[in-house]
């Protein structure tokens, strides 16, 4: 069933790469836009078919409104379900150049992680636009934001979007403060070896903005921890990004049965909150509902 | 075979004596008082010590210590983990090396840990549990896949080359390997929302090590282990060579089969446990052999004790080295295993 269904994606695609062939090309001044690897990039209008690797990029297209112009995603991509039904391509350091170019896009978004300039320079033969948006701060997320919009010709969207944000984060901002309070972040749960994000990541930063301190600030990005870290910390809060897949305990639940873990302070007042969609480790327009149920968690429902 | 000869010099007491047990279990319990008194968090020792003796006798803490957990909830139980582990991969090194008279047989070149690994993923991709108990169905699919790739390995070793030659066996065990980890990268590709859990069974950590996986550590232990223990004479006959263990009067299948049993349901069970973790099987019986001769009645015992030391010390140095950060234990066995495998075959090649 999915075999076939790979197929037919497939056929449309190729349908489609062919329809939009044939429709005759309308002369438009180029886009000249700077991307945040600081490439200066000029990519002929108009822009059309976009292929997107990484998750954010692909929400922020959505969120722009700009989602049916995508013609590939990364295969990581999850969020809306609609992209869901956007052909998938395998991205990261195995990145599938052949059949990026298959799809025939204008632009291609990825971050800058994994692609090797090799494998840039092969796109960019092949006549495809490369545009690297990789934010790790939230003032970054507004600057991809702006770049997106700005290649899909949804520039005032892109303001009206970014805009949104700020004044989003701003409020929760204004309306909290410093208590001394301290959150734990966790990445993965202790099973299979306890991480954390420590600081340079937008989880740290969320927790500043709403007034709580990560208690593990003296880890840089995400790292492996001990668990007797983190008892020994005695966080007020806890956050879990684990999935959970429908059996077994929840991951709040199986956070409250680790041996010893009892006395932990948030374990003890039950402020642990599990954000399974995200929001918090990817830098789209989702980080304000990420932050939202953060200031939530720690000054309950009135906001 | 450069590591068994059976020459003057290397030919010592028949049996472990009283005193060599008695020497090897306070070096044991040393090193393991030190990992409980070491860790990322620091505690005084007066503390630990107080902790410890306060949970034994059930008598209240005094007031200053506030976090017996760290030590009773998080440390012991690791620590206990850990020996057990790795007296269990040691000794299944080393009866592996007596049986397949193959200095180079361990469950990580063999391809019998990731044949392990294999079956933890699959049973937690396709959701394959006992009601009931939830992780036994990922301990029994690892033991299960560990004895079938020791298994196939071996009879793909015969069909190539009936006499076992060290090479062969190595050279199949690290191509099974190869494709055992190939799986399970096919199997994330089908699910990529468990990358999480699958990269644990190929990394390895005791983080989150509870007394309930001690228990099952110890309990494979005594009756596998037990079972490797009492088969000592026959590995001796063994690493001579298959055919004068049958012209001593070996039944050679028989042995065979259940010295394989055994390691593979010890290699299953420590897998279910800490993920795979190389190396350990592989040198701890080498540098034993140096001290205590080729004689399995005392190599056995010995490879218990020090793989015990071994895996602790690997473990101290991935908790505390990079603190608050954790190094994965595979690391730091891997690092320092290759490079002291490299010493030793070396000196032992030279002695030739």
């Amino acid at each position: 069933m999915k075999r076939r269904i790979i197929a037919f994606t497939l056929l449309l695609a190729l349908v489609l790469a062919v329809a939009g062939a044939c429709t005759p090309p309308v002369e438009v001044a180029d886009i000249t836009v700077t991307d945040m690897m600081g490439r200066t990039i000029v990519i002929s209008n108009p822009v059309e078919r976009v292929v997107a690797l990484s998750a954010a990029d692909c929400e922020i297209l959505y969120a722009l409104g700009a989602g049916d112009m995508l013609v590939g995603r990364g295969e990581y991509c999850n969020y809306p379900d609609e992209v869901l039904e956007i052909t998938a391509v395998q991205s990261g350091a195995e990145t599938n150049i052949e059949q990026i170019i298959a799809l025939e896009p204008d632009v291609l978004f990825m971050s800058s992680m994994a692609q090797s300039e090799e494998q840039v320079a092969q796109l960019e033969t092949a006549g495809i636009a490369v545009v690297v948006s990789d934010a790790d701060t939230i003032d970054g997320v507004y600057e991809a934001i702006e770049l997106i919009g700005d290649v899909c010709g949804k520039s005032d969207e892109a303001d009206a979007l970014a805009g949104e944000l700020k004044a989003g984060f701003a409020e929760l901002a204004a309306s909290t403060q410093a208590s001394g309070a301290t959150v734990y972040f966790e990445v993965s749960p202790l099973q299979y070896g306890l991480w954390t994000a420590g600081t340079n990541t937008f989880m740290d930063e969320i927790a500043a903005m709403v007034g709580v301190t990560n208690c593990f600030a003296d880890v840089t990005g995400w790292g492996e921890i001990s668990e007797e870290q983190v008892l020994e910390r005695n966080p007020d809060y806890i956050v879990t990004i684990s999935m959970y897949f429908g059996e077994g305990p929840t991951p709040i639940e199986e956070i409250c049965a680790r041996a010893g873990w009892a006395d932990v302070t948030a374990v003890k007042n039950g402020a642990i909150l599990n954000l399974q969609n995200d929001e918090l480790s990817r830098p789209g327009p989702r980080l304000l509902d990420g932050a939202k149920a953060l200031y939530q968690l720690i000054y309950g429902d009135a906001e | 075979m450069p590591a068994l000869p059976v020459d003057g010099a290397a030919v010592k007491a028949e049996n472990f004596k009283p005193y060599e047990y008695a020497v090897f279990s306070v070096v044991v319990i040393a090193t393991m008082v030190l990992c409980v008194c070491v860790g990322s968090v620091d505690i005084p020792l007066s503390d630990t010590a107080a902790i410890i003796w306060n949970a034994v006798f059930d008598i209240p803490l005094p007031e200053h210590i506030t976090s017996p957990s760290i030590i009773l909830s998080v440390r012991l139980p690791r620590v206990l983990c850990v020996a057990l582990a790795g007296a269990a991969l040691s000794l299944c090194g080393a009866a592996m090396q007596g049986l397949l008279k193959n200095p180079l047989a361990d469950g990580s070149t063999l391809g019998v840990s990731s044949g392990a690994a294999l079956g933890a993923v699959i049973s937690i991709v396709f959701g394959i549990t006992i009601p009931s108990l939830p992780f036994a169905g990922v301990t029994i699919m690892a033991i299960a896949f560990a004895f079938l790739s020791l298994m196939l390995i071996l009879a793909l070793a015969y069909r190539l080359d009936y006499s076992l030659s060290t090479n062969t066996i190595i050279l199949v065990g690290v191509v099974f390997s190869m494709f055992a980890t190939s799986i399970v990268s096919l199997i994330i590709t089908f699910a990529p929302e468990r990358v999480q859990q699958v990269t644990f069974w190929t990394m390895g950590t005791f983080q989150g090590s509870t007394y309930e996986n001690a228990l099952m550590l110890a309990a494979a232990f005594a009756v596998f282990g037990g079972t490797l223990f009492a088969h000592s004479r026959e590995l001796n006959a063994f690493a001579i060579g298959e055919d004068n263990a049958r012209s001593v009067g070996v039944n050679v299948k028989r042995v065979k089969l259940t010295v394989m049993i055994a390691v593979s349901a010890l290699i299953g069970v420590c897998v279910s446990v800490g993920g795979s973790i190389g190396f350990v099987g592989l040198i701890t019986p080498h540098m034993l052999r140096m001290i205590v001769g080729p004689n399995h009645k005392r190599l056995l015992p010995a490879c218990a004790f020090g793989g015990a030391v071994f895996l602790l010390l690997a473990d101290l140095v991935a908790r505390v080295l990079l603190r608050p950060l954790e190094l994965r234990i595979g690391v730091v066995t891997s690092i320092v295993g290759a490079i002291v495998f490299i010493i030793v075959f070396y000196r032992s090649q030279k002695k030739r």
